[in-house]
């Protein structure tokens, strides 16, 4: 394998995860704030507050997620080796 | 040279697309069947018969609380009725024993009345009758003073 | 160490070998398919299929033991149900979303949980089935289908109108979005395994003793979000062919 494409491979994975971290980590301390909020405001409804808040922050957890799959494609199956 | 397709037919890496894929939905959609049989449906009438079971158990019950309520209702009506009854009769009584002792009073009274007017009316004759002697007894006397006094023959 | 040979093992120390793309293959009738992936999914059916069997062997109307835990399953994904596509039409479609359910979330779970690793097959390693994209991207595209399925049952060829909703200008979206629901499905469930699997065979490849112990349990914690949210998902997806209109937008 050409060593430019290996190294360019590796700066995008490492790239692809880390700013695929950024918005998803925004997302969810907002999220977790907001949650902490309303259950202060309203601690009977904690439970209801703590599922939708785990659905919701796996739903935006997913979205790093797509950055670390694009990630590991160019590190286990890169199509430009 | 370089394809994206190399993505999904190389023969190595994580995305290695293969028979794996239909058989692995075929074999999931058999376990759909089979699940469906052996786990969904039996236990699922167990629970629908259970929810059912409750459901009547919990009407029973309700209906024969209601039935209670209404017996328990019926029994405080009747024994409204009866204290009221009893309230009347104790009052009847009452009622008629103050009008026998009025009776009884106002015959006595009567009585008395009656009693005292023939007293009063006795006195008033024996009075009269006391009367008619004195007169007579006073006429003798004054005669018989006259007598000793004029003589026997003047006073004729 | 190579890095992009497609295959690679790396070996740091004997316990901590973290293989890579490695498949071990069969060929059956001129297929190729992984057998790692199908030996434990084998293993997860046949869980599945053991504890039903010891749940339904005995059927009380008070559950105790196995059975009790079954019915709290079945309650359990009977809600899911209920909670995404409604009371009226959620009933034919819990064995499937249950199913879905109950496989990935098995799968996951032997996965973090099991040992496979200590069993040695000639090539690759046993791990859990949704390890592998080709189990995911089966599982979702059984969920598309599934949601066609529904819309075409529920309103024939007037499942189509849907797609020039809310205008017609939105047809091609409309249209994309059949094709990243799959792809988001799969990648969604794929990823999440594998990160979770990269990231304690990493750290156990950085030190092997107990500091990958709590990684391990946010692991689990992952896996079982990770198939409720596949589960809900593919109900809610379903929901929306059912209803036409729109719905929630879950991405």
């Amino acid at each position: 394998m050409d060593s430019l494409v290996a190294a360019a491979s590796v700066i995008a994975a490492a790239l692809a995860v880390g700013l695929a971290a950024i918005g998803p980590g925004i997302g969810q301390g907002t999220c977790a704030g907001q949650a902490v909020e309303g259950i202060a405001r309203q601690p009977e409804a904690e439970g209801k507050i703590r599922g939708t808040l785990l659905l919701s922050l796996a739903f935006m957890e997913s979205l790093t997620i797509y950055g670390l799959v694009v990630s590991l494609v160019l590190l286990f199956a890169n199509p430009f080796s | 040279m370089i394809h994206w397709t190399n993505l999904f037919i190389a023969e190595a890496g994580m995305f290695d697309f293969d028979a794996t894929l239909p058989l692995m939905a075929i074999q999931f959609l058999a376990l759909v069947f089979l699940l469906n049989k052996i786990f969904y449906k039996p236990l699922g009438k167990v629970l629908d018969e259970r929810t059912e079971y409750v459901r009547q158990n919990g009407q029973d019950a309700k209906g024969r609380l209601e039935k209670a309520t209404a017996i328990a209702a019926q029994y405080e009506q009747e024994l409204v009725e009866v204290r009221r009854e009893s309230q009347s009769i104790i009052a009847k009584a009452r009622e008629e024993a103050q009008q026998v002792v009025t009776a009884v009073v106002q015959e006595a009274q009567q009585e008395i009345q009656q009693q005292r007017e023939a007293t009063s009316q006795e006195i008033e004759t024996q009075k009269n009758q006391a009367f008619h002697t004195l007169e007579g007894d006073v006429d003798a006397l004054s005669w018989q003073i006259l007598e000793k006094l004029l003589g026997s023959e003047l006073a004729r | 160490m190579e890095f992009f040979a497609g295959s690679k093992v790396y070996t740091f120390l004997p316990l901590a070998s973290l293989e890579v793309g490695e498949h071990f293959y069969w060929n059956i009738g001129g297929l190729t398919v992984h057998g790692q992936v199908f030996m434990t999914s084998w293993f997860v059916i046949a869980l599945l299929v053991i504890a039903s069997l010891a749940a339904t062997r005995n059927i009380q109307r008070v559950p105790s033991g196995i059975q009790n835990f079954m019915e709290f399953a079945l309650e359990f994904v009977r809600e899911l149900a209920k909670n995404q596509i409604g009371e009226k039409e959620y009933r034919p479609w819990v064995p499937f979303i249950g199913t879905l359910f109950l496989f990935i979330f098995v799968s996951n779970w032997s996965g973090a949980l099991l040992p496979w690793k200590l069993i040695q097959i000639p090539s690759g390693e046993l791990a859990a089935p949704t390890n592998d994209i080709n189990t995911t991207v089966a599982l979702a595209l059984l969920t598309s289908l599934a949601y066609f399925f529904a819309g075409f049952r529920k309103r024939g060829l007037g499942y189509f109108a849907k797609y020039l909703e809310p205008t017609p200008i939105l047809l091609p979206i409309n249209i994309l979005e059949d094709f990243t629901k799959p792809l988001s499905l799969s990648f969604r469930l794929f990823g999440n395994i594998v990160a979770d699997e990269l990231v304690v065979a990493v750290l156990v490849l950085l030190v092997p003793l107990f500091i990958p112990l709590p990684v391990m349990a946010l692991g689990l914690f992952t896996s079982a979000i990770q198939a409720l949210v596949f589960a809900t998902l593919a109900a809610a997806y379903i929901h929306e062919a059912l209803e036409g209109h729109g719905g929630e937008e879950h991405e």
